[in-house]
């Protein structure tokens, strides 16, 4: 078998699958058996993709319809896109494991893992893609399965959610759209390797600054940064539990993988100025986030804050730029995404229990009291977000850390470490209102809920990763060695 | 030509950012799908490579550039498919909340 299909082959079995499993929708248990083996499928296939290229030490590049490089849409895996799709595939077929054993209404319309594949497929091809339109199209296509995986949610607000999340993607879709439309007036070219070979050759035409700031805005609305971030909180208190565990840690990482592409592949010559921002957005971020999480009233949007102050520790990171910040962001990536949708997922199947499916404190006081393994996974998916050993959490953020003192930078370093402590605040804080206070007498919770199989495993691999970081943290260095030399990269796609 | 060209899409670009900015949630989705138009127009205007004849013809001369063209298709497609999932959702939204400002639609804020 020729090894660059391996980079076609995640971007493909979603779809297909989807396709097949929409003529299987009269028999539920033959469909979900499909589309979860599909999923499955998938992971292995880009599993199989980053180990080839760790071994092979250099990028497999799938050129679609044999069209050579700069003419036609290529494929490209190289180390980071890689590793981002096996983190993204990795959760996403947690997701779908958390969405076989729920019990939302939603989880049992005909069209839901359907919509629930092709919500990878965007994903993934967003990531794996080496072409700038190509990833309007892919985003698109998670936008529209994410909004109407919402939409359907079994929350009365779910259209609400769905509304908002929709409109402000299609705005940023627009601003990609700019961009692309930009970048073509001034190179003539769309491929990702040939754009950043010709910015660094010549970056005097008016409209590349135009187009660099149209697009740290489309990945800001991806990843709900700060000041972007408005569609999200009110997104995760609506969402049903299976497709918000997935958007809030690894769609996000959408907008991660865009600034890591665009500091270290497009706009080498620029990018202390987009660090610069990266910096300030993250370290605001930070706090933001902490505190938004503090002052909330429901525990899905306690942690959907929690996000856009772990996305300020990754956005920081980048914004250093140095090769340890740089491991760091991806190290601290991988591991938000396994501990944030494990701890969503539990916060989910906690809401299950209540009489009326609500995340709100109010709702869902006291009744942890029945849940004692879930109480146990969410002190430790707690103690990793807030950075505590044994867990992966702490990796993350020791590297970032010692990288923001080897970078000199102690101002930010300093409001983000003080930072840290808000992350234990308020996850504490709900663990002690869900596991410790009293059940209320007059509340009567409902004896089954969703399970609990997928948030274990995610949170024992987080565990397993916190104990025996070795094999991610060389991933990292490597992945980082990579995008110091984007020549490599370029050369890859491009022939030569 | 590229003066009316410049112009129309600088008042498309006008009129639908000032509907998208509106407080009436109707009037804001339409805002986006004027937006969106205007966008498709700039995507046309950027061929790169302003030829005589057109692409993939026989005749000898400066080919005009056939990828703009594509991605608009591409994009008409998508804003299309992404404005009809708009106004199911506003059907929804305004047959539940019974009003079309945006202010009254905040069932998730508290």
């Amino acid at each position: 078998m020729p090894t660059d299909i391996l980079v076609l082959l995640p971007v493909l079995v979603p779809p297909t699958a989807a396709a097949v499993a929409v003529l299987l929708r009269s028999h539920r248990r033959v469909q979900a058996a499909w589309a979860f083996g599909a999923m499955l499928t998938s992971f292995v296939c880009s599993s199989l993709l980053l180990w080839t290229v760790w071994s092979n030490g250099r990028p497999i590049v799938y050129q679609l319809g044999n069209w050579p490089a700069p003419f036609g849409i290529s494929l490209v895996g190289d180390l980071l896109s890689a590793t981002m799709a096996v983190m993204c595939q990795l959760v996403l077929a947690g997701g779908f494991l958390y969405a076989l054993g729920c019990r939302d209404q939603c989880a049992q319309y005909p069209a839901f893992y359907p919509l629930f594949l092709m919500l990878a497929t965007g994903l993934t091809g967003a990531m794996l893609t080496g072409d700038l339109f190509n990833l309007f199209v892919f985003a698109e296509l998670l936008v529209f399965s994410g909004a109407a995986l919402t939409a359907v949610s079994d929350d009365k607000f779910g259209t609400e959610a769905a509304y908002k999340y929709f409109y402000i993607s299609f705005v940023a879709s627009i601003a990609l759209l700019l961009a692309s439309g930009s970048l073509y007036v001034s190179y003539g070219t769309l491929n990702l390797a040939d754009l950043a070979q010709r910015i660094a050759a010549d970056p005097s035409p008016p409209l590349v600054l135009p187009a660099m700031v149209l697009l740290i805005i489309f990945f800001m609305v991806k990843g709900a940064v700060m000041p972007f971030h408005f569609w999200q909180p009110d997104f995760h208190t609506a969402a049903p539990t299976p497709v918000h565990a997935v958007l809030s840690s690894v769609v996000v990482k959408l907008g991660i993988y865009g600034f890591l592409r665009m500091t270290t592949l497009l706009f080498v010559e620029q990018a202390e100025t987009i660090r610069a921002v990266l910096v300030v957005v993250g370290a605001v971020g930070v706090w933001f986030g902490g505190l938004g999480a503090v002052g909330t009233y429901d525990a899905k949007r306690m942690l959907a804050y929690s996000t856009l102050g772990q996305l300020g520790f990754i956005l920081v990171a980048i914004g250093w730029g140095t090769p340890l910040a740089l491991a760091a962001a991806i190290v601290y990536a991988f591991n938000h995404s396994l501990l944030k949708a494990a701890m969503l997922m539990l916060a989910g199947s906690v809401a299950s229990r209540a009489p009326v499916k609500t995340a709100a404190f109010a709702a869902i006081t006291g009744l942890g009291k029945k849940l004692p393994l879930a109480g146990v996974l969410f002190l430790l998916g707690g103690m990793g977000l807030a950075g505590i050993p044994p867990l992966n959490g702490f990796v993350g953020k020791l590297m970032l850390f010692s990288s923001g003192v080897e970078a000199q930078a102690y101002l930010p370093l300093a409001a983000i470490g003080l930072a840290g402590i808000v992350t234990l605040v308020y996850v504490f804080r709900a663990f002690q209102r869900i596991w410790w206070t009293p059940l209320p007498e007059d509340v009567k919770p409902k004896p089954y809920g969703d399970r609990l199989i997928a948030p274990a495993l995610l949170i024992a691999l987080s565990l397993a990763l916190g104990i025996w970081a070795e094999p991610l943290i060389n991933l990292a260095q490597a992945t980082v060695a990579w995008m110091a030399t984007p020549e490599w990269y370029v050369r890859a796609v491009l022939g030569g | 030509m590229e003066i009316l060209k410049a112009l129309s899409i600088g008042a498309l670009f006008g009129i639908g950012l000032y509907q998208l900015l509106r407080r009436n949630i109707i009037r804001s989705a339409i805002g986006l799908a004027i937006t969106s138009n205007a966008v498709n127009l700039f995507l046309l205007s950027v061929g790169a490579y302003d030829g005589v004849v057109e692409a993939y013809a026989k005749a000898i001369g400066q080919r005009s550039d056939a990828l703009p063209q594509a991605l608009i298709l591409t994009a008409i497609v998508i804003s299309l498919g992404g404005f009809a999932f708009v106004l199911s959702l506003l059907y929804v939204i305004s047959a539940r909340y019974r009003t079309g400002d945006n202010d009254e639609v905040k069932g998730l804020s508290h």
